[in-house]
């Protein structure tokens, strides 16, 4: 018995007995589109950007309609108007508001198709500043945190969202270049694609509060988790952390939101909620507008880190599949008659090379010979800018 | 019906017919005859003269008459009819009986009047006697088929008239109580059923009778009695030890069509057993979800929903008492064990008086008692779990024990999960101690106690656990034949704690715990055989402490946060009477007075009248000290059902019921989750209410093996708690303002066709209901899908159930297991928008949308050990697959975001065929 037993126990042990697939429900279409609002008033010197979108349905290619023709602007309660510039795609946007502390201001859209929306009135709830960012490594990930109080105990909820910035390298250094038609050195200060900086914003909802702490202090705030073997940490690394201050309102608004969208899954899950956000329309007051404006300072802070500073574990590979070739101006196959010129046929687009061709990177020659041919690799493996930019952005240092 | 004389009234006439003489009576009178049958001529010859016939029309049915006379006396008529044949006749008075084989004389033989005299007195003297001496007379045993037993004190001849016949049906080789057994008089076509204690009492006539006694697993057996007065005797039954499994719902054969009840359904561990489940353990509560009018929001949860209840308006009770998470193990198994468990019913529609508090269903969860006389037990071996129990005599027929222990090794399980749950740990327990005595023949006493315990961790370093804990005393009195009381008191706990404590700067335990003590009388009062009384009282005291949030360790920085914990007393007076109308109608109804009242110490928010419930409107608040009633809420539950018969096996039933619910688990998750808290009503949260109106007709046939029902519902929600976007319910002083009341309405028809006897036995079921909630008062706060109906999360339309199993011979046999049901109610994304940096998506209106139909089908072979009776081992395995075909049923169906891109999810629990083997032994 002891051996049936143990039989069905390997037997079932191999099989996966829940799972999470994919699923496509019957195509929804919604009957309009709703209006979609994002962006906090910045209270203080600096800019201000409210995105303006319809929602689109499901199956929709793209993700958002902007808004491009509407009328945006911020209002006091004692009617003092601060119009917003459009800077398009659905982007509006204005700077140096220096709001009153005391008042509460909201914000009008007049939007292209004339109905009007208006937010509730909102206090400018100010952020105290992040005392820190710091770093720590946990299941293979590097965790990079914050530290906050707030002194005056006025701030109870927050949220942040972050822009980091990385520098990342080619595989191999390129020497040289195609016009299409003929193989140039390359101008190493301006038209280097070895080195570039590539950036990303954060893509999930990061809130926290105090109000369950003894003490307004939140010392392991986690703000994002990067795999060690990322090529993120493979140089250096910077994070750009804007913090906000919420009220409780804004805070169930933005805890909604997350658990609709990002908490899902699990077995013990709450059902979907309606959001409820601070935008209506004047007209129907029924109608859905999704969006929560906040009122207040952003308290930021930048730091980078550098590859040299971490453990010897986090180790970027590379990236994987690279190969070097060599093309040759006149390369006769094995047992064949017919020379080819590979140089043409691999890496000139206009001359047969399938655009963008590959990437020369070195000469092959003898030596004090002329140039035979090229090493060569696919422009993933060796074109930097494919992925991101090799002009070093202004706060770079 | 008056002219159906059965012999019965000839003993009537007999003794009191003092009048001799034949009175001659002079009318005349004229017919006409041609091939007349009986019937025609016994009401045309009434019509004509004032006479009244008796006859047994079975007995005279080959009766032709073919008679022509004018003018002749009624004798003479009858003379002439009956000459030649076999027939006879006699007159008295204004009476004439019919006879076949054999005359009635209608004299007295002479000297009667003595021996009449002498009973007289004597019957005066029993009047008195009857309580008095069977007292002390000692109850009878009644073990063999053949003898006549005598029951009362014996008369020569035997009085007239009905007298109450009482006793216990037990099994003779463990000496437990038989619950449902069916004795059945044959004589009178009259029956009785047995009670949860084995007990019945059931009015006869006096005189001789054979009874029949039917119980679910034991074998027929019948006695045969001389029933002289009030008397006692006690029927033992032996198992069916080679009996096949049979798939069979109820314990009485008839009680079907029968029975008074409606939507009630007793199903014993045996049938129980054969029911394939996920691991191969007996599942109590599996079972029930096969049941018309019984769902469940998925796989991976026990809570079930009765006829468009929510899973917490159930009052699950084990041996009387109250069980509040009914499940081990994220709900894959039932915390009861299933070696212990004797019988389980559902009353989904006529809750007995008795029971109150919840207000869709009461499933009461029988435990056995421990054998009175051998020690035995047994023990299970399964994939994830075993189990164990032990049962014996402590005094030998007087005090029996049991204990059953069981636990879980499956983590390894968990390790073959997909890697979201792949790091957690999971087990549990549960033990079972009874112990039962017999002080005397009027007076037993019952102890029970229960303890489970649940620990598991999902993959992050929070740990849950929870535990059920409860002990209950049970005091049964016999009075006399007509009157017995049970008298209960007990403890139930249930409790359950959270704690992480991986930064010590966050680590915390969040605790929550119920505590209720109960205490309830009930009385059983048999009047007479057209009534019988039930009547008694219960209260129970709850203490909550919705929650405790505290730092655990010196480093941490949570702050303390204790919610005030609440009391309430809910009490309850009941009376309720089955009614014999006749012998084809009969009325069950009763009334339950209940009176909750919430207590402190409290401070309560008073909100303005006629606004939400909201941090704005809180006009003030009130302290109230410990112990002061805060307020009381009053009401009376109905409770009715009658049932009308048809024919030999057709009837019709009805019934009407109102409940009212005190106590409301607070949960937005689809199941119930272990972190759910339960809430006290108070003044800001009223008491739920529903009432039910059903209807359904029965059906036996082919011998009574095979039962149809069609029962149809529409029920009332009043009351009931949704909750507002984005609630807040675990920690939360302020409930109230997190929740809204909304109402609701359930309807819906169960088709039932069980076959119950034969090498292929089992049910299969199909149930259209559904289930509609309304939140339409703009003065609560926000409107659900703009103050429309929307479906419950549980409204599942259509949904098919077939159990059966099949014999192949003694020792094999095969249970299959089909499920169908409509998938349940889903809110989907309909539009999607980018904030925050992702794409997100925007829902429909509540459970406007359903996922994908569940279907599943389960396999399972049963095989016996061999059959010899004495053996020192008696063992059995079960191997199947659940999940046969290996469909990935949708749980649930969700839409999240995964690197900045929205795509849509189903998750399944049992996404792939599972097998599994079980062993079993008995010793």
């Amino acid at each position: 018995m002891q051996f049936r037993l143990k039989y069905f126990i390997i037997i079932i042990a191999s099989i996966n007995i829940g799972c999470k697939q994919v699923y496509s429900p019957p195509v929804i279409s919604s009957p309009s589109s709703y209006l979609v609002v994002e962006g906090v008033i910045n209270s203080g010197s600096g800019a201000t950007i409210i995105n303006l979108s319809y929602t689109v349905n499901l199956a929709s290619k793209v993700s958002l309609t902007p808004v491009s023709n509407a009328m945006v602007s911020v209002q006091s309660e004692q009617n003092a108007t601060y119009p917003l510039t459009a800077i398009g795609n659905g982007k509006y946007y204005t700077s140096n508001l220096n709001l009153n502390s005391s008042q509460k201001y909201r914000l009008v859209i007049i939007a292209p198709n004339n109905k009007n929306y208006y937010s509730d009135y909102v206090p400018v709830l100010n952020s105290p500043p992040i005392d820190s960012v710091y770093y720590n490594f946990a299941n293979n990930n590097m965790v990079i945190s914050s530290v906050t109080h707030d002194p005056t105990n006025t701030v109870q909820y927050y949220r942040w969202d972050y822009n980091e910035t990385w520098i990342i390298h080619s595989n191999y250094f390129s020497y040289f270049k195609t016009n299409g038609d003929t193989v140039l050195a390359r101008n190493l200060i301006n038209d280097n694609v070895y080195q570039c900086w590539t950036s990303d914003t954060s893509t999930t909802i990061l809130l926290n509060s105090t109000s369950k702490l003894k003490q307004a202090i939140l010392t392991n705030n986690i703000i994002t988790a990067i795999p060690q073997n990322s090529e993120k940490l493979s140089h250096r690394y910077s994070i750009l952390i804007n913090q906000y201050a919420l009220t409780g309102d804004a805070y169930n608004f933005w805890t909604n939101l997350k658990t609709n969208t990002e908490k899902l899954g699990s077995i013990f899950d709450a059902q979907p909620t309606q959001l409820h956000g601070n935008i209506h329309s004047l007209a129907d007051p029924t109608e859905p507008v999704i969006g929560y404006v906040s009122v207040g300072g952003v308290a930021t802070k930048r730091v980078f880190i550098d590859n040299q500073q971490l453990p010897n574990f986090v180790f970027y590979r590379g990236i994987v599949g690279c190969v070097i070739d060599t093309f040759l101006y006149r390369y006769t196959p094995p047992g064949g008659k017919v020379v080819v010129n590979q140089v043409d046929e691999y890496i000139n687009y206009n001359k047969g090379a399938l655009y963008p061709g590959y990437t020369p990177l070195l000469p092959f020659e003898l030596p004090g010979g002329p140039i035979l041919g090229y090493s060569a690799s696919t422009p993933n493996c060796s074109d930097c800018t494919l992925r991101g930019t090799n002009v070093q952005p202004a706060f770079w240092k | 019906m008056r002219k159906r004389a059965y012999i019965i009234s000839f003993y009537f006439l007999l003794l009191y017919q003092v009048v001799l003489a034949q009175q001659n009576n002079a009318v005349l009178i004229s017919v006409n005859f041609q091939q007349t049958k009986v019937a025609q001529f016994v009401s045309e010859l009434e019509a004509k003269s004032n006479y009244h016939f008796f006859y047994d029309p079975v007995k005279m049915d080959s009766l032709m008459v073919t008679l022509q006379v004018e003018n002749k006396p009624i004798e003479f008529i009858l003379e002439m009819a009956f000459k030649n044949t076999d027939y006879h006749f006699a007159i008295s008075n204004q009476f004439i009986f019919l006879t076949k084989g054999r005359q009635i004389k209608t004299e007295l033989p002479p000297g009667f009047a003595e021996i009449q005299k002498n009973n007289q007195l004597e019957k005066q003297a029993n009047i008195v006697s009857d309580y008095t001496e069977e007292k002390d007379k000692k109850v009878l045993e009644a073990t063999t088929e053949n003898k006549i037993y005598e029951i009362g004190l014996k008369t020569n001849p035997i009085k007239p008239g009905n007298a109450i016949l009482s006793g216990y049906v037990r099994n003779i080789k463990t000496g437990e109580a038989v619950v449902g057994a069916s004795i059945y008089v044959a004589s009178t076509k009259n029956g009785v059923a047995t009670d949860q204690f084995g007990y019945f009492a059931i009015s006869l006539p006096r005189g001789r009778h054979t009874l029949i006694i039917r119980a679910l697993g034991m074998r027929d057996t019948r006695r045969q009695i001389l029933f002289y007065a009030d008397g006692k005797i006690n029927i033992e039954l032996t198992e069916q030890v080679n009996s096949l499994k049979e798939v069979k719902i109820s314990a009485d054969k008839v009680a079907n069509v029968r029975s008074v009840e409606l939507g009630v359904t007793r199903l014993d561990i045996k049938n129980i057993k054969q029911i394939p489940t996920a691991f191969g353990e007996a599942d109590v509560l599996k079972v029930v979800l096969t049941l018309p009018g019984v769902t469940s929001v998925g796989e991976a949860t026990t809570g079930f929903n009765v006829r468009g209840g929510a899973a917490d308006e159930n009052l699950i009770l084990l041996d009387g008492a109250t069980i509040y998470n009914p499940a081990h193990f994220f709900g894959f198994f039932a915390a009861f064990n299933p070696d212990l468990v004797k019988d389980i019913e559902l009353y989904k529609s006529s809750i007995p008086e008795k029971f109150g508090g919840r207000l869709s269903s009461v499933l009461d969860i029988t435990n056995r008692e421990g054998n009175k006389k051998n020690f035995t037990g047994s023990a299970g071996i399964g994939l994830l779990t075993s189990r164990f129990n032990i049962e014996g005599p402590i005094i030998k027929d007087k005090t029996s024990f049991i204990f059953g222990a069981r636990t879980t090794y499956s983590d390894w399980l968990l390790s073959a999960l997909p890697e979201a749950y792949k790091h957690s740990s999971a087990t549990f327990n549960d033990f079972n101690l009874d112990l039962s005595h017999q002080i005397n023949d009027k007076n037993n006493i019952y102890l029970s106690s229960y303890l489970s315990n649940d620990q598991f961790r999902l993959n992050s370093d929070t740990t849950y656990a929870y535990s059920n804990r409860s002990i209950a005393l049970k005091w049964k009195h016999n009075f006399n034949n007509k009157l017995y009381s049970v008298v209960t008191g007990g403890i139930d706990r249930y409790q359950y704690d959270i704690s992480s404590k991986a930064d010590p700067l966050t680590a915390y335990d969040l605790a929550f715990n119920i505590n209720q003590t109960n205490f309830k009388a009930d009385f059983n009062y048999y009047l007479t055989n057209k009534h019988t009384i039930n009547f008694g009282l219960s209260s129970i005291l709850y203490k909550i402490n919705p929650g405790s949030f505290e730092p655990s360790g010196n480093q941490s920085l949570i702050l303390s946060q204790i919610i005030s914990p609440e009391q309430a007393l809910e009490s309850a007076l009941y009376l309720g009477d089955k009614f014999d109308i006749s012998p084809n109608f009969t009325l069950s109804a009763g009334i339950r007075y209940n009176i909750y009242n919430y207590l402190g110490a409290q401070t309560v928010d008073n909100y303005a009248p006629n606004l939400p419930k909201s941090q704005v409107n809180v006009l003030d608040s009130t302290t109230y000290k410990g112990g002061q009633i805060i307020n009381t809420f009053a009401a009376p539950d109905i409770r009715i059902s009658a049932r009308y018969i048809l024919g030999e096996n057709l009837s019709i039933k009805a019934g009407y019921n109102t409940l009212h619910q005190y106590i409301h688990l607070l949960s937005n998750t689809t199941s119930i989750s272990p972190t759910d808290v339960y809430k006290l009503s108070d003044p800001n949260i009223k008491p739920e209410s529903s009432d039910q109106i059903s209807m359904g007709i029965f059906k036996n046939a082919a011998s009574n093996t095979i039962e149809m029902s069609v029962e149809i519902y529409y029920k009332r929600l009043n009351n009931y708690l949704d909750y507002k976007s984005g609630a807040v319910l675990l920690l939360n002083q302020h409930i109230e303002r997190d929740v809204i009341n909304t109402e609701g309405k359930a309807y819906g028809a169960e088709f039932l066709l069980k076959k119950t006897a034969g090498k292929l036995n089992g049910w299969l079921s199909y149930t259209y209901s559904r289930t509609l909630l309304r939140q339409n008062d703009p003065n609560a706060g926000e409107l659900i899908n703009g103050g429309s109906y929307y479906p419950a999360n549980f409204d599942k339309p259509h949904s098919f159930n077939f159990t059966g199993n099949y014999k192949f011979t003694h020792r094999y046999s095969v249970s299959v297991d089909v499920a169908y049901s409509t998938g349940r109610p889903i809110t989907l994304p309909i539009a999607k928008y980018e904030y925050g940096g992702s794409e997100r998506v925007f829902y429909s209106d509540r459970n406007e949308y359903r996922i994908p139909d569940y279907f599943r089908s389960d396999f399972s072979l049963n095989i016996e050990g061999n059959h010899r009776v004495h053996q020192r081992t008696h063992n059995s395995w079960t191997i199947g697959v659940y999940n046969l075909t290996g469909r990935q049923n949708a749980y649930s169906t969700f839409f999240t975001e995964q690197s900045g891109v929205i795509s849509g999810y189903k998750l399944s629990i049992f996404a792939a065929p599972i097998p599994f083997i079980n062993y079993n032994i008995r010793f």
